[in-house]
C-alpha cells in the first residue's frame, strides 16, 4: 500500500498542479476579459517541449534542473494529502524545510550554467527573495511546531484535526495571518513576479531552457506551485481528512493567490524584502511570543 | 605506540623539513608529506586507547602529562588528517614561492602544536603547545607581507590578550589547587564556590573565544583568513581555530563539569543561556557580512565565523544530542571548510592570484572536477541533505526545538538561508556564467590539488549518507562526559523524539533523479551549444561583458548596509589607535638631548622632596 501511494502521490501532484497551472491561466484570462487557453493547455504543451529539440548548456544544465525536480518529488513524498503521507517517519518538518531548497538550488545552479546573465539576476533576486519570506516563514513554522510540540507534520495536521485549525485557534491566528500575507511570495506570483519578470528579464532563471529541458521546468512548476499550496493547507489550515477535501481547500487559496496576482502589478526585489520584514514578520514575531509565552 | 614518540615526530619532523630544505627542495618536500602522512597514521593507531604519561617530572613540582582521550583523538585525528592533505595540497601551490622551507617547516610546527595541544594532561603543557600554536600561525598568517602583516599582527594582538587571560586562569587555578593536572582540577573543581567557577571560566573562555572568534572576538579573523596562503587558511580555519572548540569542551565537560557549569551565571541569565545567545550572534551577523564579501577568502572567512556559532549553539545546550550535533558540526566545518579553501586555492593558482569574485567566472568549462568538489563542498556548508553539513545541523536544530528555544532556531534556520546566498554567490561569480577571453587556456587543477580536494569531498558525502560512522566515535565522547548516550545506527539516529533515517532520504533522492534523468533522456535531441550563443534579444553577445557578477546582491546589501556595522572591530581598532596614540606621546619624552634627561632626574627627585615633605611617607 505504501509503495502504492511512493507512486501515486507525486502522480496526483503533478496532475492538481497542471490543472493549477490551467486554471491560473484560464481565471487570469477571464478577469483580464479574454477567453484564455483551454483547461488543458499545460499539458499539451509539454508534450510539444518534450519532442522538440533542446539546446544544452553542459553537464550542469541538465543536472541542475534534474536535481531541482527530484528535489520536488521527494519533498511531495513527504506532505501529508488529505490523509495520505508516504514518508512520515523520516526526519519530519525539518527535512522537508531542507528538502525544499533542493528545488531552487537545482535550477540556479542550472540557470548559472546557462551563462545568460537574465538567468543569473532572476537567480539573484529569487534567493533575495527567499530571504526575504523565509524570515516570517520560519517565524510561522515555529510557532506551529512550538504550539503542537512536534516536528512532524502528520501530528500537526492530526493535531489540528483534532482540535481547530491553526486558523482558528487563538496564538495562532497570528501565524496564520502572516502566512497569508507572505504567501504569493512563496508562490511566485505578482506582487512578487520579481524572479521570472517576462517583460524585464526575459523570464529569468528560465530564460535558456528550450525542447525537453523547458518541459521539465514546466513539471517543476507545478509541482512547486502544489507543494506551495499544499504546505499552507497542511500547516494552517489543518489538512484534511480526505484527498478531495484537501483539493477543494486548495483551489481556495489557489484563487485567493490568483486575484492577489490580478489585483497588484509588480514590486522592485527591494520593496519585495522590505515589504516581508516589516508585517509579516512583525506578525509572525508577536505570533510566536505569544505562542512561547502562553504555552499550550 | 607512545605519546612522547608522537610529539617528537610532529616537532622534530618540523625541525629537520627546514634543514633538509637547506639540501634539496624535493628531498625536504617528500620529507614533510612523509611526516605529515606519519603523523595521521600515529594517530589513527591511538584510536579507542586511553594513555597517561608523564613525560616531564618535577617542573616546579608538577609532572607535565601527555594523554589521549576520546575527544583528544578526534581532535587529534582532524588536525593530522587536515595537515597532512594541506602539506600535498602545498606542493603546488607554494611552487616557485620563496622562503618556502621556513613556509613547510612552520606548517608542521603548527600542526604539532595542534597535537600538542590536544594531547596534553595537565594546563601548563596545554598553555606551552599553545603558545607555540599561536606564535607559528604569526608567522604563517603574515607570509606574504604588506598587508599580510597587519593582518598578522591584529591576530597576534587579540590571540595574545587571549594567552594572558589564559594565563592569568592558570596560575589561580594552580594557587588554590596545587595542581594542573586535568584529574586534580576537576577534582578541586567539585568544591569550589561558584563565583569562582565563573571566574575561570571567563579566563579560559576569553582565550578560547578569541581562538574560536566567537563574537566578539571574531575582530581577527577575515582579515587573517584572507590574507593567509591558501593552504594554510584550509588549516586555521578547518582545525586551528577550533582549538577554541576544543577548550571549550574541555572545560565545561572535563574540568568544570556539566553540573557545575549548567548551575553557573544569576537566577534568570544563567551563563550556558549566555553561551548560546553569543553563539546565535555568532551566527547571524557574520552570515550578512559574508553575503557583503567580494574577496572569495574572505567570504569563506566569515562563514567561518558562523559556522563556529552553530558549534557553540550546539555545545552550549549541554545535552547528549546537542553535544553531538556540536562536535560532529566541528569536524564537518573541518571538512568542508578545507575544502572549500583549497577551492579557492587552487583557482588563485591557475588564474595567478585572482580570488576577486568580481572578475572571475565560467571556470566550470575549464575545471570540472574543482567545481565539483566546490559544490559537494558548498551543498555540505549549506547542509543539504546526504551531506555531512545536514546531519550536524539536523541535530542542534533538533535540539533547539526539543529545548524549546524557537527563537534561537530561528536563527540557525535563517543563518542557512543565508548561507545559501554568500554560498551560492561563491559558486556562481567563480565557476557560473560566462568565461572571460583571458580564461579560455586555463588549464585543469594538478594532481597534487586534485587529490586533497577529492579525499575531503568523498569524506563529505560519506559522512552524510553514513554518519553513523562519525556519530559513533561521538557518541563515545557523549559518554566519557558522563551524557546519556544516543541511539545511533548507521543511517542516523533512531530515537523515541523523532528519527533521522538518511537511508530513506537517499532512496528517495534517488529514486527521484532516476526517473527525472529517463524522463529528460525520452525527450527529443538536445545540442551542446556554446556560451556565445545565447539569448540577448536578438543581439550580438557582447564579449566579456555579458555576465552579472558585480553587485550579486546588490539590492540586498543596499538595504541592509547601514545596519551592518561591526562595531566590535572599530572599537578595537579604536583601542588600538589609542594605545598607539598613547605610545607615541610617551616616547616624545625620549628627546635626546643630555640636558632634558638631566631635568627630569631633578624633577622627579623635587617630586619625591616634594613628598616626603608634605606627607612624610617615608
Amino acid at each position: 500500500m505504501r509503495i502504492l501511494w511512493l507512486v501515486l502521490s507525486p502522480l496526483i501532484a503533478l496532475a492538481v498542479g497542471l490543472f493549477f497551472l490551467g486554471l491560473s491561466r484560464r481565471v487570469m484570462a477571464r478577469i483580464h476579459w479574454r477567453y484564455g487557453p483551454p483547461l488543458y493547455q499545460p499539458l499539451i504543451e509539454i508534450f510539444r517541449y518534450f519532442t522538440q529539440k533542446g539546446s544544452s548548456h553542459g553537464v550542469l544544465f541538465g543536472l541542475g534542473i534534474v536535481l531541482s525536480l527530484a528535489g520536488s518529488i521527494v519533498v511531495i513524498l513527504f506532505l501529508p494529502f488529505g490523509g495520505i503521507c508516504s514518508m512520515s517517519g523520516s526526519g519530519g518538518m525539518l527535512v522537508v524545510l531542507y528538502m525544499m531548497l533542493l528545488a531552487p538550488l537545482g535550477i540556479a545552479l542550472s540557470g548559472g550554467e546557462a551563462a545568460n546573465p537574465n538567468a543569473s539576476i532572476g537567480i539573484s533576486r529569487k534567493l533575495m527573495l527567499a530571504l526575504g519570506y523565509e524570515l516570517p516563514f520560519l517565524l510561522i513554522v515555529l510557532a506551529i511546531m512550538t504550539h503542537y510540540d512536534t516536528i512532524s507534520l502528520v501530528d500537526i495536521v492530526s493535531a489540528q484535526r483534532e482540535t481547530a485549525s491553526a486558523f482558528a485557534s487563538f496564538p495562532l491566528v497570528l501565524s496564520g495571518i502572516a502566512y497569508l500575507l507572505i504567501l504569493p511570495a512563496m508562490l511566485g506570483m505578482r506582487p512578487f513576479e520579481v524572479v521570472h519578470a517576462p517583460q524585464e528579464i526575459s523570464s529569468g532563471p528560465i530564460a535558456e531552457y528550450s525542447g525537453p529541458y523547458l518541459g521539465l521546468v514546466t513539471i517543476q512548476h507545478a509541482l512547486t506551485t502544489f507543494i506551495g499550496i499544499s504546505l499552507f493547507v497542511n500547516l494552517v489550515w489543518g489538512g484534511a481528512g480526505n484527498p478531495f477535501v484537501f483539493f477543494l481547500k486548495m483551489l481556495v487559496v489557489l484563487a485567493f493567490g490568483l486575484f492577489v496576482n490580478a489585483a497588484f502589478p509588480r514590486l522592485r526585489v527591494e520593496q519585495a524584502v522590505r515589504y516581508l520584514w516589516r508585517w509579516p514578520t512583525l506578525i509572525a514575531f508577536v505570533g510566536l511570543i505569544l505562542v512561547v509565552t502562553l504555552g499550550r | 605506540m607512545s605519546l612522547e614518540l608522537l610529539m617528537v615526530v610532529a616537532l622534530g619532523g618540523s625541525l629537520l623539513t627546514y634543514v633538509l630544505g637547506r639540501v634539496s627542495s624535493r628531498l625536504r618536500n617528500g620529507f614533510a608529506v612523509l611526516v605529515s602522512l606519519a603523523l595521521v597514521a600515529m594517530v589513527a593507531s591511538l584510536y579507542g586507547k586511553a594513555l597517561h604519561v608523564s613525560y616531564y617530572e618535577d617542573f616546579l613540582g608538577m609532572s607535565l602529562v601527555l594523554r589521549v582521550s576520546g575527544l583528544s583523538w578526534l581532535f587529534a585525528m582532524t588536525a593530522s588528517t587536515l595537515g597532512c592533505l594541506s602539506v600535498v595540497f602545498s606542493l603546488s601551490y607554494m611552487k616557485g614561492k620563496e622562503r618556502t622551507s621556513f613556509y613547510y617547516s612552520m606548517l608542521l610546527l603548527v600542526n604539532a602544536a595542534m597535537l600538542g595541544v590536544v594531547l596534553s594532561g595537565d594546563l601548563l603543557s596545554l598553555f606551552i603547545f599553545w603558545e607555540i600554536m599561536s606564535w607559528s600561525t604569526f608567522l604563517l598568517i603574515s607570509y606574504n607581507g604588506g598587508p599580510a602583516l597587519a593582518a598578522g599582527m591584529k591576530y597576534f594582538v587579540m590571540s595574545f590578550v587571549g594567552s594572558l587571560a589564559m594565563l592569568a586562569g592558570l596560575l589561580t587555578v594552580y594557587g588554590s589547587f596545587g595542581t594542573l593536572e586535568f584529574g586534580g582540577v576537576a577534582a578541586g573543581m567539585l568544591s569550589a564556590s561558584p563565583g569562582y567557577i565563573l571566574a575561570i571560566f571567563v579566563l579560559f573562555g576569553v582565550a578560547f573565544g578569541t581562538k574560536n572568534a566567537i563574537w566578539p572576538f571574531h575582530a581577527w579573523l577575515p582579515p587573517a583568513h584572507s590574507e593567509a596562503p591558501s593552504p594554510f587558511s584550509a588549516i586555521l580555519s578547518g582545525i586551528l581555530i577550533k582549538m577554541g572548540v576544543y577548550g571549550f569542551l574541555l572545560i565545561i565537560f572535563v574540568l568544570v563539569g556539566l553540573r557545575n557549569f549548567m548551575a553557573l551565571g544569576a537566577d534568570g541569565l544563567p551563563l550556558h543561556t549566555v553561551l548560546s545567545i553569543v553563539g546565535a550572534i555568532t551566527i547571524l551577523f557574520p552570515t550578512f557580512m559574508a553575503i557583503m564579501q567580494n574577496d572569495a577568502k574572505k567570504l569563506l572567512a566569515w562563514s567561518t565565523v558562523a559556522q563556529a556559532g552553530y558549534i557553540i549553539l550546539g555545545i552550549s545546550f549541554g545535552t547528549s544530542l546537542s553535544v553531538a550535533g556540536g562536535v560532529f558540526h566541528f569536524v564537518n566545518h573541518a571538512v568542508f571548510k578545507a575544502l572549500l579553501f583549497m577551492v579557492v586555492g587552487t583557482v588563485e593558482y591557475r588564474t595567478k592570484g585572482v580570488r576577486d569574485l568580481d572578475s572571475l567566472g565560467g571556470l566550470i568549462k575549464k575545471m570540472p572536477l574543482t567545481f565539483a568538489v566546490a559544490l559537494i563542498g558548498v551543498c555540505g556548508l549549506i547542509g543539504v541533505p546526504l551531506t555531512n553539513g545536514f546531519v550536524s545541523k539536523w541535530l542542534i536544530y533538533k535540539t533547539l526545538i526539543l529545548e524549546r528555544s524557537p527563537f534561537l532556531a530561528l536563527v540557525a534556520l535563517f543563518g542557512t538561508w543565508g548561507t545559501i546566498l554568500y554560498s551560492y554567490k561563491f559558486l556562481h561569480n567563480i565557476f557560473l556564467g560566462q568565461l572571460p577571453e583571458k580564461y579560455k587556456d586555463l588549464e585543469r587543477a594538478p594532481m597534487t590539488m586534485r587529490l586533497p580536494m577529492t579525499v575531503l569531498s568523498i569524506v563529505v558525502v560519506l559522512f552524510g549518507v553514513l554518519p553513523g560512522i562519525p556519530l559513533s566515535v561521538i557518541n563515545s565522547i557523549d559518554t566519557s562526559f558522563g551524557l546519556k548516550p544516543l541511539n545511533v545506527t548507521l543511517w542516523g539516529l533512531a530515537s523515541d523524539t523523532g528519527a533521522l533515517n538518511t537511508i530513506n532520504i537517499l532512496a528517495a533522492v534517488f529514486a527521484g533523479l532516476l526517473i527525472v534523468w529517463l524522463v529528460l533522456k525520452s525527450g527529443g535531441r538536445k545540442v551542446s551549444v556554446d556560451q556565445a550563443d545565447n539569448y540577448a534579444a536578438g543581439a550580438a553577445i557582447p564579449k566579456d561583458k555579458y555576465q552579472y557578477s558585480v553587485g550579486f546582491y546588490a539590492p540586498l546589501t543596499r538595504m541592509v548596509a547601514p545596519y551592518l556595522k561591526d562595531f566590535m572591530d572599530s572599537f578595537y581598532m579604536r583601542l588600538a589607535g589609542w594605545v598607539g596614540g598613547l605610545g607615541s606621546g610617551i616616547r616624545r619624552i625620549y628627546t635626546g638631548y643630555v640636558g632634558d634627561y638631566a631635568m627630569y632626574i631633578v624633577l622627579f627627585l623635587a617630586a619625591l622632596i616634594f613628598v616626603q615633605l608634605t606627607w612624610s611617607p617615608w
